[in-house]
């Protein structure tokens, strides 16, 4: 790749754009899991680019697998449970999963921090996912839904790019059904 | 979103010349001289019919991949290492998931800090009136999903304060993902684009960056740049 002087000024630049970073906490950025598998392996050492662990050879029908193909999280509109066209496109490809690999199971947690009752919203988030998939074929023993109420988000901000994280339903796959 | 000769010829001869651009039929393979597509067949989105990239004869580095990413980007973000043609969707615990990108030449770079405040399924694609201006055979628009539309199945569209006028969006040319030779938007394999729209809610915090902060030039090099 060819060089020019300008680099020099990106690079000042891209530097001041990662000090200036908003919305950088020092948490995990993942939210409080209830199981471990909720969460990627551990990503200690390395470097950027390096395949992430876990990741190094993704078989079909895995956790991994669901994450790269399907992808676990379902967005909605501030104050809404109503699942809109991309909520569904997600959705679908997780039905397509689930259809294809009978051995999971599917917790879907609902979460919330908009104005009003988060934990009622969550609920309905989740239920809502969880009715579409029921719709779409998947048996309802493997699936159940829980919401969580303002204790448990991504993180606690209030940029746009934050809060819209916030209003999600995650897809987590289990082998065995919870309570 | 322009298209660019020299990164259409490839040495083929079949290209075929559109009102809106130029679409390689199929690339040659220089090593072998074994005529190998681009594309591996057909697909339909949302009611549009399309060519699916042949990802076999892709470098592997353009492929989606999560990786480990070391910066303090909150999950969600969308960071653009421009120098080195990756878009990192960030993910919780560390990781991103990485895709290959088409980024602009020389003189049309962006940069800076947006959120995507506007989606579109097969946009419409409206050439900007200085594109026009330098490729006067334009139209003055292409239809969504029509196969000369340089977009693609997506368009994110780059608010910052207003339109930035730069999208994250898809291409009909695979071989220009890892160049540079787009008028500044950033583009993507259908199929990843297609994806990472499923991935970034409206509101989502962009950065296009020259390079991200782990992948800084060494001294020498800015040196003798």
């Amino acid at each position: 790749m060819t060089l020019f002087p300008k680099i020099i000024q990106a690079g000042v630049f891209a530097g001041l754009l990662a000090f200036a970073s908003a919305c950088s906490t020092t948490d995990s950025g993942g939210l409080t899991p209830s199981n471990p598998s909720d969460t990627l392996p551990n990503q200690a050492g390395g470097y950027t680019d390096d395949v992430a662990a876990g990741f190094e050879n993704v078989q079909p029908g895995s956790e991994q697998d669901f994450i790269l193909t399907a992808g676990r999280r379902i967005y909605f509109a501030q104050s809404s449970a109503a699942l809109d066209d991309t909520a569904k496109a997600t959705i679908n490809n997780q039905i397509a999963f689930l259809q294809k690999y009978p051995k999971w199971f599917a917790k879907l947690q609902g979460f919330a921090d908009d104005p009003g009752n988060n934990q009622q919203l969550s609920q309905q988030r989740a239920d809502a996912v969880m009715n579409y998939m029921i719709a779409g074929g998947i048996a309802p023993g493997r699936l159940w839904a829980k919401g969580y109420g303002k204790d448990r988000e991504v993180r606690s901000c209030s940029e746009r790019a934050c809060k819209v994280q916030n209003r999600r339903v995650v897809t987590n796959l289990r082998l065995q059904r919870e309570d | 979103m322009e298209f660019n000769r020299r990164e259409v010829i490839f040495g083929a001869t079949a290209v075929v010349a559109g009102a809106a651009g130029i679409l390689p039929a199929s690339a040659q393979k220089a090593t072998t001289g074994k005529k190998t597509s681009w594309f591996a067949g057909t697909a339909v989105d949302n009611g549009v019919t399309f060519k699916t990239t042949n990802f076999a004869v892709i470098d592997k580095q353009w492929h989606k991949q999560m990786v480990k990413y070391k910066s303090s980007e909150p999950a969600g973000t969308v960071v653009v290492d421009t120098r080195h043609h990756f878009l990192y969707l960030i993910m919780e615990n560390g990781t991103a998931i990485r895709y290959g990108v088409g980024v602009g030449r020389d003189g049309f770079q962006w940069f800076g800090r947006a959120n995507i405040d506007r989606k579109a399924l097969w946009p419409k694609w409206t050439p900007p009136p200085e594109m026009r201006k330098r490729q006067p055979n334009l139209p003055e628009f292409v239809d969504g999903g029509a196969p000369t539309n340089p977009l693609s199945a997506r368009a994110l569209y780059l608010f910052d304060g207003g339109d930035t006028g730069y999208r994250l969006h898809g291409t009909l040319e695979p071989g220009s993902i890892g160049k540079d030779v787009s008028s500044g938007c950033i583009r993507m394999f259908p199929e990843h684009v297609i994806d990472l729209y499923q991935r970034c809610p409206l509101g989502t915090a962009v950065q296009v960056l020259p390079h991200i902060a782990d992948r800084a030039p060494p001294a020498d090099d800015v040196q003798n740049g």
